[in-house]
Formats: C-alpha cells, sequence, structure tokens
C-alpha cells in the first residue's frame, strides 16, 4: 500500500518513528525509529535526547557497529512487533515496521505545512518565519503549498532556532524535478548555497563519501539543489512518490539474495533517483568483484541499482556510468521476465562488515 | 470527588491540550484550563496562534479583549458542550476534561524523572539549566521525587533563552519547605527582581490585577514572594500541588450559593493553603466593606471565612497576621453537618466574561 514517506509516527508505547519509503506491506508501515524511550532498551553509544517528556535514544546507524548490533538485537526483543518478516525478501533483510494498530498518532508534513502557510505571520517564531519565507520562495517554481510539507522537528515541535535544519517534503517526483530545476537559477537574498569548503566538511563528517575522491565529491554536489542556506538555516529538500507514481509495489515482487558484489552500468533513468528507496535503471551493466560468488551469465539482466540512503540521489544522469557495491539479488515477478539488481543500505548492511563496503559513485573517465 | 495533580498537562480526543486547574475535582471529569485549542475547531479572533505539533493552534487566554472572549467561548459552548461543566454545587461553570475525553496525561513528575536520567553532556543550554534548578531546588531537602516539570518545558517545545521554566512542587509542606528555603537561599545564577525593577515591573506592565495597588503596594506584595524568579537568566515559576490526602476541600461536600460581588476585609489567621491552586486564607474579623452590605443581603449571623483564589497572582499574598482586603465573587458555604460561613472568591471562570475581570483582587494591608 501507498503511505507517503517523510511523515512522523509516534507509536502507543512512545516510539518517534520516520515512514520510510512510499510504498509499504497491507497493515503497517515501514519505518525507521527515531527517537526510542530508554525505558526498555538504551545504548550509551547512541545520544540521548529528552522528548515527549521521556529519555529517549536517537538512532543512528553510524555508531560503534558492535554496540550498534548490540542494540538491535535488544530492539528485537524488545519491540518484536516492530520487526517485519518480508516474504518478499530474504530472511536475513532487516525491516522496521508499526503496525497500523500500534500508531498513536500521524503527523503529516502536507498538512502541517498548509497549516503553518495558513497561520498570521506575527505568530511566528524566527524559525517559523523562515520556513514561511523559503517555502513562499519555492513557490516561484510553480508548485502550490499543497505540493510541499516539512517534517522532522518544525513538524514536531521540538526545533531549536538557528539550530535545527529545516526539511522540506515534496509531494510528487515531477514537482521535486520541477522544484530543483528553478532551484538552478532562482535568486533570493537570503538563499546561499553550500560552499565548497562547507561541502568538504560534510564529505568528512559522512563515512559512505570516503569513496569519492574530492574532486569528484565536489563536481557533483556544486550541481546539487536539495540542500543549502536560507537565513542561515540548513534546509533539505526530499522528495516523495504519489501513489500513481511509485517505481515498484510492495509484494509484486520477489527477490533472493545472491550476495555481496560490486557492479557497473550506463545509467539509462535515473528519474526514480530522488525517492527513498531511489534508484538507477541501467544497461550494459557487469560484475567487477563478484567476492567469489557464481555469476556467470548474469551481467547484461542486473537492472537497476538501488539504495535507502538519500546521500546517494543524482548522483548520474542518463549515459553516465555508476559503479556500485551492494547486496545483489535477483528479482522474479509474475509475467515478468526475472532480472537481477544490486542494493545498498538496507539496515542489516549497518550491522555488518557492508556498512563499510557498500557504496555508488559514478565512474569518471578513468 | 476525585483527585488529580494541579497543573497537569492533558491532550484531549478532540486535540486540545490543557492544564489541570486544581487538585480536587468533580467525579468522572477533571477541572481543567484550555492552554491550545486547534483553530480549525474555532478560528480565535483576538487570540494569539501558534505552530505545535502540526497544527495551528490558538493559544486560549482569559485576559484577551473581552468582547471576542464572550465570543471565542460561546462558539466553544456551542461546539464542545462536553468541556463545560455546570457544577450543582458551585451554581457556576468550570472548563473540564471529561474522562473519557483525555488522550494522554503528560505527567510531570515521571517527566523529570526522565529528564533527570539523560546524561549531562546530550542536554541542550535549557534543559542543563532546568537541570541545575532541580539540583539547588533539592538543596531544601526536598527530595527530586517530590519534584516534577510542566508546559513546555516538559512538551519539549521551549525555546532556550525564552520560555519558562516551570516547576511542580507534590505536597504542601515540601512547597514551604522550597519557598522558605528560597528566602535566604543564594546560588550565583539565582535572581529575584529588586524593588527597583519590581517598580519598573508595574510601571511596564500594567494589568487588571496591578491596577488595584500602588506602586509601593505592589513593590511590597511582589518582593516578597518567591514563585518566581529567574536562574541563569531563565524565569522559573514553582507551582505547588496538594496530595491526594491534603486537599483542603473534596468536591462535592460544601454547596456554594453565590451571593455578589463583594469586597470585604478581614486579618489573616492561616494562609498556609494560600500556595496551591485554588489557594484560600482563613480569615477573623471578616466585614464588607462600607455600603456594600445592604445591597447584597447578608445574614450578619454568619461569619465570612474565608478568601478563595484561584489566580496565581493572588497567592501567597498575605500572611497570618496581616489584615487582608480582597475582591471578588460572595459565596455563603454550606458544610456537610449543615455549618455555614461566607466566603469570597477570586478567579472563577465566569469573572473574566464580567466586570469582575477588573474589579477582583487581593491584597494585604501592609505598609
Amino acid at each position: 500500500m501507498h503511505f507517503y514517506e517523510s511523515s512522523i509516527i509516534t507509536t502507543k508505547d512512545g516510539l518517534h518513528c520516520q515512514v520510510y519509503g512510499n510504498e509499504h506491506p497491507m497493515s503497517s508501515i515501514l519505518v525507521k525509529p527515531k527517537y526510542i524511550p530508554t525505558g526498555k532498551i538504551e545504548s550509551d553509544a547512541l545520544q540521548y535526547r529528552f522528548i515527549s517528556g521521556r529519555k529517549m535514544n536517537r538512532l543512528n546507524l553510524w555508531i560503534d557497529k558492535a554496540k550498534l548490533k548490540t542494540y538491535i538485537e535488544q530492539f528485537k526483543e524488545a519491540y518484536p512487533h516492530y520487526m517485519l518478516e518480508s516474504p518478499q525478501h530474504t530472511e536475513e533483510r532487516l525491516f522496521f515496521t508499526v503496525p497500523v494498530d500500534d500508531i498513536e498518532r500521524i503527523y503529516f508534513p502536507r498538512r502541517g505545512l498548509s497549516e503553518l502557510m495558513a497561520m498570521p505571520k506575527e505568530a511566528l517564531d524566527e524559525h517559523l518565519k523562515t520556513v514561511h519565507e523559503l517555502v513562499s520562495f519555492f513557490i516561484g517554481s510553480g508548485l502550490r503549498i499543497k505540493d510541499l510539507g516539512i517534517t522532522y522537528s518544525t513538524l514536531m515541535g521540538h526545533y531549536m532556532s538557528n539550530i535545527s535544519d529545516i526539511n522540506i517534503v515534496v509531494y510528487g517526483k515531477e514537482n521535486f524535478w520541477k522544484l530543483m530545476k528553478y532551484l538552478e537559477t532562482a535568486e533570493h537574498p537570503s538563499l546561499k548555497w553550500k560552499t565548497d569548503e562547507e561541502w568538504l566538511d560534510f564529505y568528512k563528517k559522512r563515512n559512505r563519501f570516503g569513496i569519492f575522491s574530492e574532486d569528484g565529491f565536489l563536481r557533483i554536489m556544486r550541481k546539487r539543489k536539495s540542500e543549502g542556506y536560507f537565513n542561515g538555516c540548513l534546509f533539505v529538500i526530499f522528495a516523495t512518490e504519489k501513489e500513481e507514481e511509485v517505481w515498484f509495489k510492495w509484494g509484486e515482487e520477489q527477490y533472493s539474495s545472491l550476495g555481496l558484489a560490486a557492479i557497473e552500468g550506463i545509467v539509462t533513468d535515473s528519474h526514480n533517483s530522488i525517492v527513498r528507496p531511489g534508484c538507477y535503471d541501467i544497461k550494459d551493466a557487469k560484475v567487477i568483484d563478484g567476492n567469489g560468488l557464481k555469476l556467470e551469465g548474469i551481467n547484461n539482466k542486473i537492472k537497476k541499482i538501488v539504495f535507502y540512503s538519500r546521500d546517494y540521489a543524482m548522483l548520474a544522469h542518463p549515459g553516465e556510468k555508476l559503479r556500485a557495491c551492494g547486496i545483489l539479488e535477483k528479482v522474479s515477478a509474475k509475467n515478468k521476465e526475472n532480472y537481477y539488481r544490486l542494493v545498498v543500505g538496507y539496515f542489516d548492511a549497518y550491522v555488518d562488515e557492508r556498512r563499510e563496503k557498500e557504496f555508488i559513485k559514478p565512474v569518471e573517465n578513468e | 470527588m476525585t483527585h488529580f495533580y494541579e497543573s497537569t498537562l492533558i491532550d484531549t480526543t478532540d486535540g486540545f491540550q490543557c492544564k489541570s486547574y486544581g487538585n480536587e475535582h468533580p467525579e468522572g471529569y477533571v477541572i481543567v484550563k484550555p492552554k491550545y485549542i486547534p483553530k480549525e475547531a474555532i478560528e480565535g479572533e483576538g487570540l494569539k496562534y501558534r505552530f505545535l505539533f502540526e497544527k495551528c493552534l490558538v493559544r486560549f487566554n482569559l485576559f484577551a479583549e473581552k468582547e471576542k472572549l464572550v465570543n471565542y467561548l460561546e462558539q466553544f459552548r456551542k461546539k464542545f458542550p462536553g468541556y463545560i461543566y455546570d457544577s450543582p454545587v458551585h451554581k457556576n461553570w468550570f472548563f473540564v476534561v471529561p474522562k473519557e475525553k483525555i488522550k494522554t496525561v503528560h505527567d510531570g513528575r515521571k517527566g523529570l524523572g526522565e529528564l533527570l536520567k539523560v546524561p549531562k553532556k546530550d542536554l541542550d543550554e535549557y534543559l542543563t539549566l532546568v537541570r541545575e534548578l532541580v539540583d539547588f531546588l533539592c538543596r531544601s531537602g526536598v527530595s527530586p521525587d517530590n519534584l516534577g516539570i510542566t508546559h513546555s518545558t516538559l512538551m519539549a517545545n521551549y525555546t532556550p533563552g525564552e520560555s519558562d521554566i516551570d516547576i511542580i512542587i507534590y505536597g504542601k509542606e515540601n512547597g514551604w519547605k522550597i519557598l522558605d528555603y528560597l528566602k535566604t537561599a543564594a546560588h550565583d545564577k539565582l535572581k529575584w527582581k529588586t524593588d527597583e525593577e519590581w517598580a519598573e515591573y508595574y510601571k511596564e506592565h500594567k494589568t487588571s490585577e496591578s491596577s488595584h495597588f500602588t506602586e509601593k503596594e505592589y513593590v511590597k506584595h511582589m518582593g516578597r514572594k518567591r514563585y518566581e524568579g529567574t536562574f541563569g537568566g531563565t524565569v522559573f515559576t514553582l507551582f505547588t500541588v496538594e496530595e491526594p490526602d491534603e486537599t483542603w476541600f473534596k468536591w462535592g461536600e460544601e454547596i456554594y450559593e453565590p451571593v455578589g460581588t463583594a469586597t470585604i476585609r478581614g486579618k489573616v489567621i492561616d494562609h498556609y493553603n494560600s500556595h496551591v491552586r485554588p489557594g484560600y486564607y482563613e480569615i477573623e474579623e471578616g466585614e464588607i466593606v462600607e455600603g456594600e452590605s445592604e445591597a447584597l443581603k447578608l445574614n450578619k449571623e454568619i461569619p465570612i471565612k474565608r478568601i478563595v483564589t484561584y489566580s496565581i497572582p493572588f497567592i501567597q499574598q498575605a500572611l497570618k497576621g496581616e489584615r487582608v482586603k480582597a475582591c471578588g465573587l460572595l459565596e455563603l458555604v454550606t458544610a456537610k453537618d449543615g455549618s455555614r460561613y461566607y466566603r469570597v472568591v477570586v478567579g472563577y471562570f465566569d469573572a473574566y466574561l464580567t466586570d469582575r475581570r477588573e474589579k477582583e483582587y487581593i491584597k494585604a494591608e501592609v505598609e
């Protein structure tokens, strides 16, 4: 079923979760737990926050791996109902899910933004005024307020002026691309794009960018218009898929894992690379490192590179070559020819060696 | 009658956020003051808006322009009659949350307990200040188990440098212990307004409450209170609440007959319950001020024994032995055993819709 990415769900037992993807099983919503109460389980390797009157751990998939593994194991025991055993995926795949019956409240980014935009301006604090002004600027692209939303701390009300990011949700892939096009040239006195120095600072903090050269990284990021500063406040723009534009339907395909592999391929379509999970359609694929797997004859049957991390969005355009390392899966569906895909960033990747090994990167002239 | 701690936040199934308003409540209800009401439910002309929890909320304010407040409440009554309780024992009305409309109770004590478990390194500057303040208050001998947090401190929608720190003290003895401790305790972050600052405040913040005081009287009253100060530059407020076994009345055990607006005088013989909501001053030699008694047709055999306040600015207003003057709603009280006395009540909800909003006050007649 369809449910918009980036909405926030609070559960009856106090978890704050971020909806993770736009396609979901019938009776539960795929999520990434964001804040987890410390009553049942806790980890001192995770940051603590005091939210909703509770001491919470903020889930961070990049902490010490052994500690993350222990925490995830404890989570599975404490909250077994939030673990999805997907019949479509191989057993070891890890999905977090909130059964519909466990939802306490859903915070809808679109509804939140339309409420915010209807507020008298004098009732807004500095942070909310910046959000209002930023959204008014985005409307210049031709999008309507109802095509946009806000999420995370701005939506929930526990933001900090001058500290918290502004997270904007764009409803619909077409709308997102339209906004990106607009931002290539649009100007505003409060708008500032990240400098090379700021991108490099970001580069150093993000483990997974170690696979890029600094020059290569900057070449991509300079073009990226989904992140910038407005009135000095960092904003990030996320795309979500409308129901009629999802690139797969949950349950219509079966995925069987072959193992970790590195591949290369030429991008034929990057339209879906802006959402979660994102995807690059590829051709002329070849396995460049099979890790000892028997992969004869599948090279040209690898059709997609799929990813869950937004860091890999908009890395390449049609005609450009990508190299990626992740889980190679055989995809089978009724009335369709089998094909293969490579997936980067399943949750289970973060608790094994794949966390360091997985990547997607453009292949420049080597 | 049921007990429910004062100053506790309640979310309702209709999307309201309310604050409990008293410690004793009628069966099946919690007396509250609505704090935030979704704008989509009722437009809040004349009231302020806030964007919180995904919604545009109207911040309910009893001091909004009266005509607009009356209009808002008329709509509220029509649309949400279940949140108004016409009390047969008061012949007056209260805002309530029916028990079946309670969605979430935000327990201030539990909230502070959780906050105190968060490692200091993970606290922002505001929460660090809250912890320091709590540590300081505990030097009075009150255990952190008897303290709580409420409002934005609890809900995490605070703004450092702007939001107050709202502390609940559980138990009247604990309340006095802390208030007494604060008379002399020092901390490099603790600051009380000086007389000069109170005088300045008086000049700049004219309110209906302060209008009954000369600058000198105002400074005298405020300068000796210890329920509000600043800590690290942030305003903090202390709310004392009653434990179930120490409420000074049980809902339904007395009958109150409104008589009319009156100004009375008397001498305080007990101020022990003056730091809670509702709070009261026990008085002797109570009398109606000259000129009002004929119109009110009082039974002169029945004593005027109490001044009750729902209004926080009038808590801790007078001390035992002081002469006090008050204006509010005079009620004839009939106790369970048939005995009768008069009391004056300041700050009933209905007062905010009438001329009593400007008339009501309590003041000690101190030099």
